[in-house]
């Protein structure tokens, strides 16, 4: 018995020892310092300022540091943009799934590996590519000019359009992947019983197919709404100046203007929002399992 | 079978299928079409094949170069940052494939108190925004005085490639019978020997997996690195970042081609192996 | 000499919701050396943690093993003289056949020439010389059954612990094993401890049964004795068919007693047990009943049970005949098949009379269920 205890000892030690050093004790200082007063060249003052959280929200100290709505719509931005990349990747992942759990065995084999592969590719290097297409004088608009279907090149680049398409791009793997795994295991059986008790293509898709594929896309969401959310490596390169997300300000706060309780306020925005949708989903999840035991 | 009940709709969802391929791998194929365009300005403008931009990779600037040195990396400066991210990588998929193992054999074959609560923690790390993740392990090192490096860079990648080789394992462990360890046990085997000669042998598919998994996360990490890298401890990541925010060269292109075939053949390997087993 | 106990073994189990189930509750049984006992019951009803306790895998919650007078509570299954044949075998995939099997010698220690040798003899002995490079994965169910049961024997254990082996055959193979696992158990002179909740399977192999239901023990006999005299009324109805009959004795005669059923029949047994007044169970095999000629009367003291057949069933030997006797019960009774004369009167809506003979009828306590 105490063998065993000490084995169990020995094998939880080392992810305890981490998680808690390097992993649970900064998330703790980021909310601390989130509450302190930033001092003067960098650093903080060891003194009570909610102010941080003014400065976003509205309640400012003084005249100097006032309340600053931009912050507020950058978030929103933020938040308009990761549910925009969650709304795209589901459109285009959705029936993609279908597609590949359609082939025949050999040949989903292969498809998966293709679909999964970009994945495990740099993501610098995938935002790269998109930054080359989407130039003035990159492919699209050179493509398009010689085509003759316009004159100007659009103004394609350092846009919302493209920050968007740039994080479906890279988050396409994390949305296909939980939504192919609920389609394949969808029973076939069910859908043919649908048509052969009368009811229509477009009755079976809404009152079978979708609500057996549901848990498939929320997973898939609430991966690709995460990273979404805190992005600022897409926007940083294919919003340009013209667009904000919250991670480009957290990251300024940090390296530029060395304001780190300003950044840690925002950063615990962020992470509000994502416990938010943890909490949503664990509670219905909680919900739907009470009422399948019942 | 499934198909043969909706033709029109199988050709259109073909259709569609093979967009959605073309929409993954296009841009990346034009990548690596154009790493090839003599071109030095408008890397959009086909002006003739050259192998140049790879060649200032290994051997740097060229003096009858048609291009504008400044935009160019020296080798020792690519090849530095190239071993300082391999190093990273190996050091950081290694612990972490030690400590994620370890903590999937404990939650999957041990009933103790708290259970439940590891369960949870070892998802946070990937739940937790990169972000937020690397601007805390900042404010933690600069704080505990501890100097930012190669050091602190492994240590912050241990910290979240361990829940996914934890993830990766647990799922092999999951899918192995119980009774296999019991059996060793029945025929007298100790728990050690039982791990070595049994289970980890079932289980080694998922842990090379694990590990192939953090070592390519790892090598592709941007933001937490970004946050916690020093001054002298940049890894290629941080170096394309910092080469893209000056603009696009074509050395670049090049240089990411050949990281593309890296990553890409790294993870054939590790997909095929995967698929072979299972 | 008793060679295992077990004694008084409980353990309970602690479910997500609700209250924690007993698993096992007192369980007494003295395994005898050299015996083939099985353990015989319902699925749940904790005949293979009772297994897993004695190899080792789960602990008792109180309770006793002793092995030649030692208590066995504070051995690791890996230091315990059992072997186990698991329900799916559990050979490990990545071993070949000779690897599997010499698997525990290996990590004894034994030296390989010696490890050789002994694993031969094993597969000798399943009849599986020849497969010993094969991976389990190339093998037949029937193969990989004989591997099991060679990398457990090969150690010579004290007790060879089986896990319902039999369930995953088919039922031609199921047989045949059954036959030769007996034949093995004799030849090998060890222990068997086999967990079945197939009645008929436990009935053709064991020395003794042990008959679990909710974690106790209902009975412990030799199959006749499980089946002439069970115990109580799981275990009549567990193991054979059985029609059982409630009531009260109104008159004794020495050994011969009537008992009166609540609907006012009367019916007659043997047995010095019971008292007048006593509530009893009379229980009738279906091979004891049978269907009377006219004018005939029923065998040896028994009584007679009037009834109409509602069904037939031909089961190839004899016919099974469902007969309605009034009060909404039906009885089932066995009717051999050769007597063509008398068949005819075999079908269903005939009036018949059923008799027994009163010392086929066993006596029952209602109180012992």
């Amino acid at each position: 018995m105490t063998r065993k205890r000490n084995a169990l000892l020995l094998l939880l030690a080392p992810i305890s020892l981490i998680l808690g050093i390097f992993f649970l004790i900064p998330l703790g200082i980021v909310v601390v310092y989130s509450f302190l007063e930033p001092g003067l060249y960098g650093g903080v003052e060891w003194t009570w300022y909610p102010y941080n959280y003014g400065r976003i929200l509205g309640w400012p100290l003084n005249d100097y540091e006032e309340f600053d709505p931009i912050y507020l719509a950058i978030f929103a931005t933020s938040l308009k943009y990761a549910f925009l990349t969650v709304l795209f990747s589901l459109l285009i992942c959705y029936p993609a799934a279908f597609w590949v759990s359609r082939r025949s065995a050999r040949w989903k084999g292969f498809v998966l590996f293709l679909i999964t592969l970009p994945f495990f590719t740099s993501l610098l290097i995938r935002i790269y590519a998109w930054l080359l297409l989407l130039r003035p004088t990159g492919f699209i608009n050179a493509g398009l000019e010689y085509l003759s279907l316009i004159s100007q090149p659009l103004d394609l680049l350092f846009s919302g359009f493209a920050v968007v398409l740039g994080m479906v791009y890279i988050f396409t793997p994390f949305m296909f992947l939980p939504i192919y795994a609920n389609v394949e295991k969808l029973d076939y059986s069910l859908i043919r019983a649908s048509q052969d008790l009368g009811a229509n293509p477009a009755q079976t898709f809404f009152r079978i197919i979708l609500p057996l594929t549901a848990p498939g896309m929320i997973a898939g969401s609430i991966i690709v709404f995460i990273p979404a959310l805190g992005n600022f490596i897409v926007p940083a390169f294919l919003g340009g100046a013209k667009v904000q997300m919250t991670g480009n300000l957290i990251e300024r706060s940090f390296l530029q203007s060395r304001d780190w309780p300003f950044g840690s306020a925002l950063a615990l925005l962020i992470m509000a929002s994502v416990v938010l949708v943890l909490m949503v989903q664990t509670i219905r999840a909680g919900r739907k399992q009470a009422g399948d035991a019942a | 079978m499934r198909g043969k009940r909706f033709r029109p709709w199988s050709a259109l969802l073909n259709g569609y299928g093979l967009l959605f391929l073309a929409f993954l791998y296009l841009p990346l194929g034009l990548i690596v079409v154009y790493s090839f365009n003599a071109n030095p300005i408008n890397m959009a403008e086909w002006t003739g094949f050259t192998l140049d931009w790879y060649a200032t990779i290994f051997r740097g600037a060229s003096t009858e170069g048609n291009f504008d040195a400044a935009f160019t990396e020296s080798p020792e400066r690519i090849f530095g940052v190239i071993r300082n991210s391999f190093l990273v990588a190996l050091c950081a998929a290694s612990v972490a494939t030690v400590i994620g193992t370890a903590t999937a054999i404990a939650l999957a074959r041990y009933r103790f108190f708290g259970k439940r609560f590891y369960q949870a923690l070892l998802l946070l790390p990937m739940l937790v925004p990169d972000i937020v993740l690397g601007i805390a392990l900042l404010i933690f090192f600069v704080g505990a005085g501890i100097e930012l490096g190669l050091m602190t860079i492994i240590i912050g990648h241990i910290t979240f490639l361990s829940s996914y080789v934890f993830v990766v394992v647990s799922a092999r462990l999951a899918g192995m019978d119980t009774t296999l360890e019991q059996a060793s046990a029945d025929l007298g085997a100790g728990p050690l020997t039982t791990f070595r000669r049994v289970t980890l042998p079932q289980i080694m598919p998922g842990v090379v997996g694990g590990f192939l998994l953090a070592f390519i996360i790892s090598l592709d990490d941007v933001v937490i690195t970004y946050f916690i890298a020093g001054v002298g401890s940049q890894t290629l990541p941080l170096f394309i970042l910092a080469m893209m925010r000056r603009g696009l060269r074509p050395q670049i292109t090049a240089l990411a081609v050949l990281i593309l075939l890296f990553s890409l053949t790294v993870a054939s390997i590790g997909l095929i192996l995967r698929n072979r087993k299972s | 000499m008793d060679f295992l106990q077990i004694v008084s073994a409980s353990k309970h189990y602690q479910t997500p919701e609700g209250p924690p189930v007993k698993a096992l509750d007192g369980v007494t049984i003295d395994v005898k050396n050299n015996e083939f006992l099985t353990l015989l019951g319902p699925s749940g009803c904790g005949k293979t943690t009772l297994l897993k306790c004695i190899a080792g895998f789960e602990d008792l919650d109180s309770g006793d093993l002793i092995l030649g007078g030692k208590s066995l509570r504070d051995v690791p299954a890996h230091r315990r003289p059992f072997n186990t044949v698991f329900q799916n075998y559990a050979l490990f995939p990545h071993m070949t056949v000779i690897q599997n099997v010499g698997y525990g010698l290996d990590v004894a220690g034994v030296a390989k020439a010696e490890r050789d040798r002994r694993v031969g003899e094993a597969l000798e002995l399943v009849g599986l010389a020849g497969f010993g490079g094969r991976r389990p994965s190339q093998l037949s169910g029937g193969q990989q059954q004989r591997v099991a049961l060679a990398r457990s024997l090969v150690l010579k254990p004290k007790v060879l612990l089986l896990d319902e082996p039999l369930s995953a055959l088919d039922r031609k193979m199921r047989e045949a094993m059954q036959i030769e696992l007996k034949t093995l158990q004799h030849a090998v002179g060890i222990t068997f401890v086999f967990v079945t909740h197939d009645q008929e399977e436990a009935l053709a192999m064991s020395d003794r049964i042990a008959v679990l239901s909710q974690g106790r023990l209902q009975q412990l006999d030799t199959p006749t004795g499980i089946y002439d005299r069970p115990a109580n009324g799981f275990v009549a109805n567990f193991v054979g068919t059985s029609n059982l009959f409630v009531g009260t004795i109104t008159a004794r005669n020495g050994e011969s007693v009537t008992l009166e059923t609540a609907n006012g029949r009367q019916l007659r047994a043997t047995g010095n047990r019971f008292q007048i007044g006593d509530q009893v169970r009379l229980v009738l095999r279906p091979e004891h009943l049978k269907i009377l000629a006219p004018g005939e009367g029923p065998d040896r003291d028994g009584s007679v049970i009037q009834g109409r057949i509602k069904e037939t069933v031909f089961v190839g030997s004899t016919i099974q005949v469902h007969a309605d006797v009034g009060f909404g019960r039906t009885v089932i009774l066995l009717h051999p098949h050769d007597n063509r004369n008398a068949q005819r009167e075999i079908a269903p809506g005939a009036e018949v009379r059923i008799g027994y003979a009163a010392e086929s009828a066993h006596l029952i306590a209602v109180a012992d269920d």
